[in-house]
Protein backbone atom coordinates (compact mmCIF):
# COMPACT_ATOMS: atom_id res chain seq x y z
CA UNK A 1 0.00 0.00 0.00
CA UNK A 2 2.80 2.41 0.98
CA UNK A 3 4.72 1.48 -2.14
CA UNK A 4 1.72 2.19 -4.35
CA UNK A 5 1.25 5.62 -2.72
CA UNK A 6 4.94 6.37 -3.22
CA UNK A 7 4.81 5.34 -6.87
CA UNK A 8 1.67 7.39 -7.53
CA UNK A 9 3.23 10.46 -5.86
CA UNK A 10 6.47 10.05 -7.81
CA UNK A 11 4.67 9.79 -11.13
CA UNK A 12 2.45 12.77 -10.30
CA UNK A 13 5.59 14.75 -9.41
CA UNK A 14 7.30 13.71 -12.62
CA UNK A 15 4.18 14.73 -14.54
CA UNK A 16 4.39 18.20 -13.03
CA UNK A 17 8.11 18.45 -13.83
CA UNK A 18 7.45 17.32 -17.39
CA UNK A 19 4.56 19.75 -17.82
CA UNK A 20 6.79 22.49 -16.47
CA UNK A 21 9.49 21.68 -19.03
CA UNK A 22 6.95 21.65 -21.86
CA UNK A 23 5.56 24.95 -20.59
CA UNK A 24 8.98 26.61 -20.62
CA UNK A 25 9.38 25.60 -24.25
CA UNK A 26 5.85 26.37 -25.42
CA UNK A 27 4.85 29.60 -23.68
CA UNK A 28 5.22 32.71 -25.83
CA UNK A 29 7.32 35.16 -23.80
CA UNK A 30 9.65 35.72 -20.88
CA UNK A 31 7.06 36.38 -18.17
CA UNK A 32 4.70 33.56 -19.06
CA UNK A 33 7.60 31.13 -19.28
CA UNK A 34 8.46 31.87 -15.69
CA UNK A 35 4.98 30.72 -14.73
CA UNK A 36 5.57 27.00 -15.46
CA UNK A 37 9.20 27.30 -14.39
CA UNK A 38 8.28 28.58 -10.94
CA UNK A 39 4.99 26.95 -10.08
CA UNK A 40 5.13 23.51 -11.65
CA UNK A 41 8.64 22.88 -10.38
CA UNK A 42 7.54 23.70 -6.84
CA UNK A 43 4.57 21.33 -7.10
CA UNK A 44 6.68 18.57 -8.68
CA UNK A 45 9.29 18.98 -5.97
CA UNK A 46 6.68 18.75 -3.21
CA UNK A 47 5.24 15.54 -4.67
CA UNK A 48 8.53 13.77 -5.38
CA UNK A 49 10.09 14.78 -2.08
CA UNK A 50 7.05 13.69 -0.05
CA UNK A 51 7.16 10.39 -1.94
CA UNK A 52 10.79 9.94 -0.86
CA UNK A 53 10.04 10.98 2.71
CA UNK A 54 7.12 8.54 2.83
CA UNK A 55 9.30 5.76 1.47
CA UNK A 56 11.94 6.44 4.13
CA UNK A 57 9.39 6.63 6.95
CA UNK A 58 8.18 3.17 5.88
CA UNK A 59 11.14 1.63 7.73
CA UNK A 60 9.68 2.73 11.06
CA UNK A 61 12.71 3.78 13.06
CA UNK A 62 14.07 7.00 14.45
CA UNK A 63 16.86 7.37 11.90
CA UNK A 64 14.46 7.01 9.00
CA UNK A 65 12.14 9.52 10.59
CA UNK A 66 14.96 12.07 10.92
CA UNK A 67 15.93 11.49 7.30
CA UNK A 68 12.33 12.12 6.26
CA UNK A 69 12.33 15.39 8.18
CA UNK A 70 15.54 16.42 6.41
CA UNK A 71 13.96 15.61 3.04
CA UNK A 72 10.95 17.75 3.87
CA UNK A 73 13.31 20.55 4.97
CA UNK A 74 14.59 20.63 1.37
CA UNK A 75 11.01 21.38 0.31
CA UNK A 76 10.73 24.17 2.89
CA UNK A 77 13.92 25.86 1.71
CA UNK A 78 13.08 25.51 -1.97
CA UNK A 79 9.65 26.98 -1.21
CA UNK A 80 11.35 30.01 0.29
CA UNK A 81 14.03 30.49 -2.36
CA UNK A 82 12.29 29.45 -5.60
CA UNK A 83 9.52 32.10 -5.53
CA UNK A 84 12.10 34.68 -4.49
CA UNK A 85 14.25 33.77 -7.47
CA UNK A 86 11.24 33.97 -9.79
CA UNK A 87 10.37 37.35 -8.30
CA UNK A 88 13.92 38.60 -8.81
CA UNK A 89 13.97 37.44 -12.43
CA UNK A 90 10.62 39.11 -13.19
CA UNK A 91 11.91 42.25 -11.49
CA UNK A 92 15.00 42.21 -13.66
CA UNK A 93 12.83 41.71 -16.74
CA UNK A 94 10.66 44.71 -15.89
CA UNK A 95 13.70 46.86 -15.25
CA UNK A 96 15.28 45.74 -18.52
CA UNK A 97 12.12 46.99 -20.25
CA UNK A 98 10.62 43.74 -21.50
CA UNK A 99 6.97 44.18 -22.45
CA UNK A 100 4.51 41.36 -21.79
CA UNK A 101 3.20 39.40 -24.73
CA UNK A 102 -0.40 40.16 -25.80
CA UNK A 103 -2.74 38.73 -28.41
CA UNK A 104 -3.95 41.37 -30.85
CA UNK A 105 -7.61 41.83 -31.85
CA UNK A 106 -7.29 40.10 -35.19
CA UNK A 107 -6.25 36.88 -33.50
CA UNK A 108 -2.68 36.99 -34.73
CA UNK A 109 0.09 36.77 -32.24
CA UNK A 110 2.69 39.47 -31.99
CA UNK A 111 5.10 40.81 -29.49
CA UNK A 112 4.92 44.44 -28.47
CA UNK A 113 8.66 44.61 -28.12
CA UNK A 114 9.23 43.27 -31.63
CA UNK B 1 60.42 36.91 -28.04
CA UNK B 2 56.86 35.79 -28.73
CA UNK B 3 58.08 32.99 -31.00
CA UNK B 4 60.56 31.93 -28.38
CA UNK B 5 57.74 31.67 -25.83
CA UNK B 6 55.61 29.67 -28.25
CA UNK B 7 58.54 27.36 -28.95
CA UNK B 8 59.06 26.79 -25.22
CA UNK B 9 55.38 26.04 -24.72
CA UNK B 10 55.32 23.56 -27.60
CA UNK B 11 58.53 21.89 -26.40
CA UNK B 12 57.32 21.49 -22.83
CA UNK B 13 53.89 20.40 -24.01
CA UNK B 14 55.45 17.74 -26.19
CA UNK B 15 57.66 16.68 -23.29
CA UNK B 16 54.62 16.32 -21.02
CA UNK B 17 52.72 14.32 -23.64
CA UNK B 18 55.80 12.14 -24.12
CA UNK B 19 55.93 11.67 -20.35
CA UNK B 20 52.38 10.34 -20.24
CA UNK B 21 53.37 7.38 -22.42
CA UNK B 22 55.18 5.91 -19.42
CA UNK B 23 52.05 6.06 -17.27
CA UNK B 24 50.26 2.82 -16.47
CA UNK B 25 47.03 2.26 -18.39
CA UNK B 26 43.84 3.87 -17.19
CA UNK B 27 42.46 1.76 -14.33
CA UNK B 28 45.26 -0.82 -14.71
CA UNK B 29 44.88 -3.23 -11.74
CA UNK B 30 48.60 -4.07 -11.80
CA UNK B 31 49.81 -0.46 -11.62
CA UNK B 32 51.78 0.52 -8.50
CA UNK B 33 48.96 2.77 -7.28
CA UNK B 34 46.45 -0.06 -7.42
CA UNK B 35 48.74 -2.75 -5.96
CA UNK B 36 50.34 -0.98 -2.99
CA UNK B 37 48.89 2.43 -2.32
CA UNK B 38 45.12 2.15 -2.62
CA UNK B 39 44.81 -1.16 -0.76
CA UNK B 40 46.89 0.30 2.07
CA UNK B 41 44.59 3.30 2.45
CA UNK B 42 41.46 1.15 2.17
CA UNK B 43 42.67 -1.35 4.78
CA UNK B 44 44.47 0.90 7.24
CA UNK B 45 42.98 4.40 7.14
CA UNK B 46 40.21 3.72 9.69
CA UNK B 47 42.65 1.91 11.97
CA UNK B 48 45.31 4.62 11.62
CA UNK B 49 43.23 7.78 11.86
CA UNK B 50 39.75 6.84 13.13
CA UNK B 51 38.27 8.66 10.12
CA UNK B 52 35.62 6.63 8.27
CA UNK B 53 35.86 8.80 5.15
CA UNK B 54 38.97 7.54 3.36
CA UNK B 55 39.10 10.57 1.06
CA UNK B 56 39.38 12.95 4.02
CA UNK B 57 42.01 10.79 5.66
CA UNK B 58 44.13 10.71 2.51
CA UNK B 59 43.60 14.39 1.73
CA UNK B 60 44.36 15.92 5.11
CA UNK B 61 46.54 13.31 6.80
CA UNK B 62 48.51 11.03 4.47
CA UNK B 63 48.86 13.74 1.84
CA UNK B 64 48.51 16.72 4.15
CA UNK B 65 51.61 18.33 2.67
CA UNK B 66 49.93 18.45 -0.74
CA UNK B 67 46.75 19.96 0.69
CA UNK B 68 48.77 22.56 2.57
CA UNK B 69 50.16 23.88 -0.67
CA UNK B 70 46.73 23.72 -2.31
CA UNK B 71 45.60 26.10 0.41
CA UNK B 72 48.67 28.21 -0.29
CA UNK B 73 47.70 28.29 -3.98
CA UNK B 74 44.26 29.64 -3.09
CA UNK B 75 45.90 32.18 -0.78
CA UNK B 76 48.20 33.27 -3.61
CA UNK B 77 45.29 33.53 -6.05
CA UNK B 78 43.44 35.80 -3.63
CA UNK B 79 46.55 37.88 -3.11
CA UNK B 80 47.16 38.18 -6.86
CA UNK B 81 43.58 39.31 -7.47
CA UNK B 82 43.92 41.86 -4.68
CA UNK B 83 47.10 43.33 -6.11
CA UNK B 84 45.78 43.35 -9.68
CA UNK B 85 42.38 44.88 -9.05
CA UNK B 86 42.48 46.84 -5.81
CA UNK B 87 42.75 50.58 -6.29
CA UNK B 88 44.82 51.55 -3.29
CA UNK B 89 44.87 55.32 -3.72
CA UNK B 90 41.48 57.02 -3.56
CA UNK B 91 41.23 60.78 -4.01
CA UNK B 92 39.68 62.42 -0.98
CA UNK B 93 37.12 64.40 -2.99
CA UNK B 94 35.34 61.29 -4.19
CA UNK B 95 34.64 60.25 -0.63
CA UNK B 96 31.35 62.14 -0.50
CA UNK B 97 30.50 61.98 -4.18
CA UNK B 98 27.71 59.68 -5.19
CA UNK B 99 23.98 59.35 -5.05
CA UNK B 100 22.10 59.88 -1.82
CA UNK B 101 18.43 59.13 -1.26
CA UNK B 102 16.32 61.04 1.20
CA UNK B 103 14.80 58.31 3.33
CA UNK B 104 11.44 59.98 3.91
CA UNK B 105 10.62 61.28 0.44
CA UNK B 106 12.70 59.08 -1.83
CA UNK B 107 14.24 62.12 -3.54
CA UNK B 108 17.72 61.33 -4.85
CA UNK B 109 20.56 63.81 -4.65
CA UNK B 110 23.81 63.70 -6.56
CA UNK B 111 26.66 65.06 -4.50
CA UNK B 112 29.41 66.14 -6.79
CA UNK B 113 33.12 66.42 -6.22
CA UNK B 114 33.94 68.71 -3.34
CA UNK B 115 30.40 68.74 -1.98
CA UNK B 116 29.32 67.01 1.16
CA UNK B 117 26.24 66.24 3.18
CA UNK B 118 25.69 67.80 6.61
CA UNK B 119 27.70 65.76 9.06
CA UNK B 120 25.89 63.25 11.23
CA UNK B 121 22.67 63.36 9.26
CA UNK B 122 20.68 60.15 9.17
CA UNK B 123 18.08 61.42 6.74
CA UNK B 124 20.01 60.35 3.68
CA UNK B 125 21.29 56.96 2.63
CA UNK B 126 23.93 56.27 0.06
CA UNK B 127 22.69 54.37 -3.01
CA UNK B 128 24.47 52.87 -5.99
CA UNK B 129 24.80 54.86 -9.20
CA UNK B 130 23.46 51.83 -11.04
CA UNK B 131 20.32 52.39 -9.04
CA UNK B 132 18.92 49.29 -7.43
CA UNK B 133 15.49 49.81 -5.86
CA UNK B 134 14.84 48.65 -2.34
CA UNK B 135 13.44 45.15 -2.73
CA UNK B 136 11.84 43.94 0.48
CA UNK B 137 11.02 40.44 -0.77
CA UNK B 138 14.53 39.52 -1.87
CA UNK B 139 16.17 41.02 1.23
CA UNK B 140 13.79 39.25 3.60
CA UNK B 141 14.02 35.88 1.86
CA UNK B 142 17.81 36.04 1.73
CA UNK B 143 18.05 37.07 5.38
CA UNK B 144 15.79 34.13 6.18
CA UNK B 145 17.90 31.47 4.47
CA UNK B 146 21.35 32.93 5.19
CA UNK B 147 21.70 31.50 8.74
CA UNK B 148 20.80 28.06 7.42
CA UNK B 149 23.35 28.29 4.62
CA UNK B 150 26.04 29.28 7.11
CA UNK B 151 25.00 26.50 9.48
CA UNK B 152 25.16 24.03 6.62
CA UNK B 153 28.63 25.31 5.71
CA UNK B 154 29.83 24.65 9.26
CA UNK B 155 28.18 21.22 9.10
CA UNK B 156 30.01 20.41 5.88
CA UNK B 157 33.33 21.45 7.47
CA UNK B 158 32.77 19.50 10.67
CA UNK B 159 31.24 16.45 9.00
CA UNK B 160 34.06 15.93 6.51
CA UNK B 161 35.20 12.97 8.59
CA UNK B 162 32.04 11.01 7.92
CA UNK B 163 30.57 12.25 4.66
CA UNK B 164 31.66 14.06 1.52
CA UNK B 165 32.76 17.54 2.50
CA UNK B 166 35.56 19.25 4.32
CA UNK B 167 37.33 22.55 4.44
CA UNK B 168 37.27 23.50 0.77
CA UNK B 169 33.58 22.75 0.25
CA UNK B 170 32.44 24.24 3.54
CA UNK B 171 34.53 27.36 3.00
CA UNK B 172 33.07 27.86 -0.46
CA UNK B 173 29.52 27.53 0.89
CA UNK B 174 30.26 30.02 3.65
CA UNK B 175 31.77 32.46 1.16
CA UNK B 176 28.77 32.01 -1.12
CA UNK B 177 26.49 32.90 1.80
CA UNK B 178 28.34 36.19 2.28
CA UNK B 179 28.22 36.87 -1.46
CA UNK B 180 24.46 36.21 -1.43
CA UNK B 181 24.19 38.78 1.34
CA UNK B 182 26.12 41.26 -0.80
CA UNK B 183 23.89 40.61 -3.81
CA UNK B 184 20.61 40.84 -1.91
CA UNK B 185 21.59 43.93 0.05
CA UNK B 186 24.52 45.90 -1.31
CA UNK B 187 28.27 45.96 -1.18
CA UNK B 188 28.52 48.69 1.46
CA UNK B 189 26.30 46.82 3.92
CA UNK B 190 28.42 43.73 3.42
CA UNK B 191 31.62 45.70 3.86
CA UNK B 192 30.27 46.96 7.18
CA UNK B 193 29.48 43.42 8.32
CA UNK B 194 32.67 41.92 6.91
CA UNK B 195 35.30 44.61 6.34
CA UNK B 196 37.92 44.13 3.68
CA UNK B 197 40.67 44.21 6.26
CA UNK B 198 39.09 41.29 8.09
CA UNK B 199 38.85 39.13 4.96
CA UNK B 200 42.48 39.85 4.18
CA UNK B 201 43.55 38.92 7.69
CA UNK B 202 41.42 35.78 7.67
CA UNK B 203 42.97 34.70 4.37
CA UNK B 204 46.35 34.58 6.04
CA UNK B 205 44.96 33.17 9.28
CA UNK B 206 43.61 30.09 7.51
CA UNK B 207 46.96 29.23 5.98
CA UNK B 208 48.66 30.04 9.28
CA UNK B 209 46.42 27.58 11.16
CA UNK B 210 47.36 24.85 8.68
CA UNK B 211 51.08 25.52 8.72
CA UNK B 212 51.02 26.25 12.45
CA UNK B 213 49.54 22.81 13.12
CA UNK B 214 52.39 21.29 11.15
CA UNK B 215 55.00 23.30 13.02
CA UNK B 216 53.36 22.45 16.34
CA UNK B 217 53.70 18.76 15.49
CA UNK B 218 57.34 19.43 14.73
CA UNK B 219 57.86 21.17 18.08
CA UNK B 220 56.13 18.37 19.98
CA UNK B 221 58.60 15.86 18.63
CA UNK B 222 56.73 14.45 15.65
CA UNK B 223 57.24 15.02 11.96
CA UNK B 224 55.78 17.95 10.05
CA UNK B 225 51.96 17.51 9.95
CA UNK B 226 52.17 14.22 11.88
CA UNK B 227 49.09 14.89 14.01
CA UNK B 228 49.78 11.93 16.29
CA UNK B 229 52.30 14.18 18.06
CA UNK B 230 49.41 16.34 19.24
CA UNK B 231 48.06 13.50 21.39
CA UNK B 232 49.47 14.88 24.65
CA UNK B 233 48.26 18.38 23.93
CA UNK B 234 44.72 17.31 23.04
CA UNK B 235 44.53 14.71 25.81
CA UNK B 236 43.56 11.81 23.54
CA UNK B 237 45.31 8.74 22.16
CA UNK B 238 47.43 9.15 19.01
CA UNK B 239 44.79 7.72 16.67
CA UNK B 240 42.12 10.16 17.82
CA UNK B 241 44.75 12.93 17.73
CA UNK B 242 45.13 12.30 14.01
CA UNK B 243 41.37 12.58 13.62
CA UNK B 244 41.26 15.85 15.56
CA UNK B 245 44.31 17.15 13.71
CA UNK B 246 42.46 16.67 10.44
CA UNK B 247 39.57 18.74 11.80
CA UNK B 248 41.88 21.57 12.89
CA UNK B 249 43.51 21.64 9.48
CA UNK B 250 40.13 21.57 7.73
CA UNK B 251 39.00 24.56 9.77
CA UNK B 252 42.10 26.43 8.60
CA UNK B 253 41.36 25.53 4.99
CA UNK B 254 37.72 26.61 5.39
CA UNK B 255 38.70 30.01 6.80
CA UNK B 256 41.21 30.62 4.01
CA UNK B 257 38.84 29.56 1.23
CA UNK B 258 35.94 31.59 2.65
CA UNK B 259 38.03 34.73 3.01
CA UNK B 260 39.52 34.39 -0.47
CA UNK B 261 36.06 33.90 -2.02
CA UNK B 262 34.72 37.03 -0.35
CA UNK B 263 37.85 39.04 -1.14
CA UNK B 264 37.66 38.02 -4.81
CA UNK B 265 34.01 39.05 -4.92
CA UNK B 266 34.71 42.44 -3.33
CA UNK B 267 37.47 43.18 -5.79
CA UNK B 268 35.66 41.97 -8.89
CA UNK B 269 32.25 43.49 -8.08
CA UNK B 270 33.57 46.96 -7.25
CA UNK B 271 36.45 46.96 -9.74
CA UNK B 272 38.82 47.42 -6.81
CA UNK B 273 37.18 50.56 -5.39
CA UNK B 274 35.36 48.87 -2.46
CA UNK B 275 32.68 51.46 -3.02
CA UNK B 276 29.71 50.16 -4.91
CA UNK B 277 28.83 47.38 -7.26
CA UNK B 278 26.17 44.73 -7.67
Amino acid sequence: MLNITVIVLLFLGLFFFFAGSVGILRFPDFYSRLHPAGKLDSMGLLLTMSAMALYTVGQWNLGAFLTAIKIMLIVVFIYITSPTATHAIVDAGVRAGLTPWIRSDKGTEHDLAA
Amino acid sequence: MKRLGLLAVILFGALLVYGTTDFPDWGDPSSPAATHLSPYYIQHSLHDTAVPNIVTAVLADYRGYDTMFETAVIFTAGLACLFLLRVFITPKETEASGLYRHRATGITLRIGQGGRLPLGTREFERIDSQWVPYDLIIRTACSLVLPFIQLFALYVVAHGHHSPGGGFQGGVIFGAALILFAISHNLRTTLKAMPEKRTNILTGTGVLIYVGTGVLCLLLGGQFLDYAALAGLLGVDPVMARSHGILIVEIGVAIAVMAVMVSLYYNLASAGHMDEGL
